[in-house]
């Protein structure tokens, strides 16, 4: 099954201009429970689908929001000369067609 | 007796809840109606509005220019401005006219006396200002109090001298400060968006832990509830905890919604910096009211012994044009990855006959690989692409000649199995070049260490 049929919520946003977050938001504890404890969402997944080092990424499970936070830095400072997402909006994406 | 001097009295004379009403976490693109009304009615004891981000870029610090129009910002501001003033409330704006600069704090003062003529009102008004003294900062530099992080090169003398401006981010023991003052209305510049409504329960004794987490969250608005928007939002504080609810009767603040809201924009759902400590809110509980309502307890607030204050800065880099066209040949789209590059040797070669190349260049294909950072192996070609072309030179005329240059050689570049010998581009409109003005970057993110995190902020006291 994919991360976009589980989900309640899949996004991104910078947090800072240096950093990208993703939020992936379920509905029930037993979705939450279900891809928590997969490896699909861990550092080396996360690295590899974002080109990063596994070690730049930061998963946080925040079982209060039923939800999984992933941090990683930009490769590129927010509005400098070769960003392609100012505000971060649209890094989500590769996170749709995870198998879970 | 102005406004916020008569609430701290009437509190402190008979203890209650205290109410706050999130306006705004965006003030200038518009406050739904139905909303902000419902949300007077309940008679807040302030009215607190987040003006502006970091997120915009840093070309709105750099020109010392608005994000939002004229129209919509003066709309906003005369909308809670008259709320205020007829409540005889405390109006709190942060981070003033998006980035919080001089040009963007004068600017929305300039609209708040604007609107007080024209409408005959007359009010008590502290003005904070953010910019940062230059000789200060060196000085704090040499001493090494100017510190990195998130991976943000050390900062350089050459860096501040340069900046267009430099803002610190203040926090609420300045709006303490402006509240404490007996004033109607505090207009800040760039600032924490917690000090906005923190400042008035910290002032009366509120937990700090209960009151900054709630400013946390209303500053967003309505942005907590399920589904999430901008309707204002109503928030009533007690000594345990503090109650959501959105203005409009659709969104509702559940305990999950309220929940995942810590997490928006912040690295880590537990903890947020401030300058003069941390917000703990590995204890923080969500429950239920109904719902509609969500009562949140339990955040802790921890003292720092070396506060910092966030700085912002950005730097003129030079003049912006960018080039605009979409593609549908499937040969050049497939080769658009070897044709751009060998264009713009073509173009450099061109434009750069009898001098050094002074401009930079960058080709985004939208289809292929304009938003993500990687692209999966093996993707599909698509139908149709958008091409956008950017040049950053020392001019506007030069960065326009090179993008012009672009587009009549890329129009018609030669590639191997090419067939279509009229031109590679669909032009939407003619010209496809746009001027868009100069072009900056943040070059100042970083820490100042500093004994007192409020002493670096002025505040003006104005009788309008």
């Amino acid at each position: 099954m994919k991360l976009s049929d589980i989900a309640q919520v899949i996004r991104s946003k910078n947090a800072g201009p240096r950093r990208l977050t993703l939020d992936v938001m379920f509905a029930s504890d037993a979705d939450y429970q279900r891809v928590v404890q997969s490896p699909a969402l861990g550092a080396a997944a996360i690295g590899r689908l974002y080109g990063v080092a596994p070690a730049e990424v930061i998963v946080i499970p925040y079982p209060a929001g039923r939800a999984i936070k992933i941090v990683m830095a930009r490769r590129i400072m927010a509005g400098d000369p070769g960003d392609k997402d100012v505000y971060g909006a649209q890094q989500h994406a590769p996170l749709l067609g995870v198998e879970i | 007796m102005s406004a916020s001097g008569r609430i701290l009295a009437d509190i402190r004379r008979a203890r209650r809840p205290l109410r706050l009403l999130g306006a705004s976490g965006q003030l200038g693109y518009g406050i739904p109606s139905p909303g902000f009304n419902a949300g007077l009615a309940w008679k807040p004891d302030l009215i607190g509005c987040d003006m502006g981000s970091i997120d915009i870029g840093p070309t709105y610090l750099g020109k010392g220019e608005m994000a939002t129009s004229p129209e919509a910002t003066r709309r906003d501001l005369r909308k809670v401005l008259r709320a205020a003033r007829e409540l005889d409330v405390p109006l709190v704006i942060g981070s003033a006219g998006s980035a919080g600069a001089g040009p963007h704090l004068d600017g929305t003062l300039a609209m708040l006396r604007d609107i007080a003529h024209a409408d005959g009102l007359r009010f008590r008004m502290a003005a904070i200002r953010a910019d940062l003294d230059r000789p200060m900062l060196l000085e704090a530099l040499r001493d090494g109090r100017i510190v990195s992080f998130d991976g943000m090169p050390p900062l350089s003398e050459e860096e501040i001298v340069e900046a267009s401006h430099i803002v610190g981010q203040m926090g609420n023991g300045v709006f303490r400060r402006a509240l404490a003052a007996d004033v109607d209305v505090v207009i800040a510049g760039r600032a924490c968006d917690t000090g906005i409504f923190s400042a008035l329960p910290m002032l009366l004794g509120f937990p700090t832990g209960l009151a900054v987490h709630m400013a946390k969250i209303i500053e967003c608005a309505s942005l907590c509830c399920v589904p999430g928007g901008r309707d204002p939002i109503m928030a009533e504080l007690d000594d345990e905890g503090f109650v959501l609810e959105s203005t409009n009767p659709e969104r509702r603040a559940t305990p999950t919604s309220v929940a995942a809201h810590s997490m928006y924009e912040q690295s880590d759902p537990f903890t947020v910096i401030e300058p003069d400590g941390m917000l703990d809110l590995s204890r923080a509980k969500y429950d239920a009211v109904d719902d509609r309502r969500t009562r949140v307890s339990g955040a802790e607030w921890r003292d720092t012994d070396s506060p910092t204050i966030k700085l912002e800065g950005a730097r003129l880099i030079g003049e912006r044009a960018v080039l605009l066209a979409g593609a549908a040949d499937p040969r050049f789209i497939a080769q658009s990855k070897d044709i751009l590059p060998k264009l713009s040797e073509l173009v450099r070669d061109l434009v750069c006959e009898d001098q050094a190349q002074d401009y930079t260049l960058r080709w985004r294909v939208y289809g292929l690989d304009g938003v993500r950072m990687a692209v999966p192996p093996g993707e599909a070609t698509p139908g149709e692409v958008f091409i956008m072309g950017e040049c950053i030179a020392p001019t506007r005329e030069r960065a326009a000649e090179v993008v012009r240059t672009c587009k009549q050689y890329l129009l018609h570049f030669g590639y191997p199995g090419r067939l279509s010998t009229a031109g590679n581009l669909a032009f939407p409109f003619t010209p496809p070049e746009v001027s868009l003005g100069p072009a900056y970057r943040f070059n100042v993110y970083h820490l100042l260490k500093v004994d007192d995190p409020d002493a670096l902020f002025p505040m003006v006291i104005e009788e309008v």
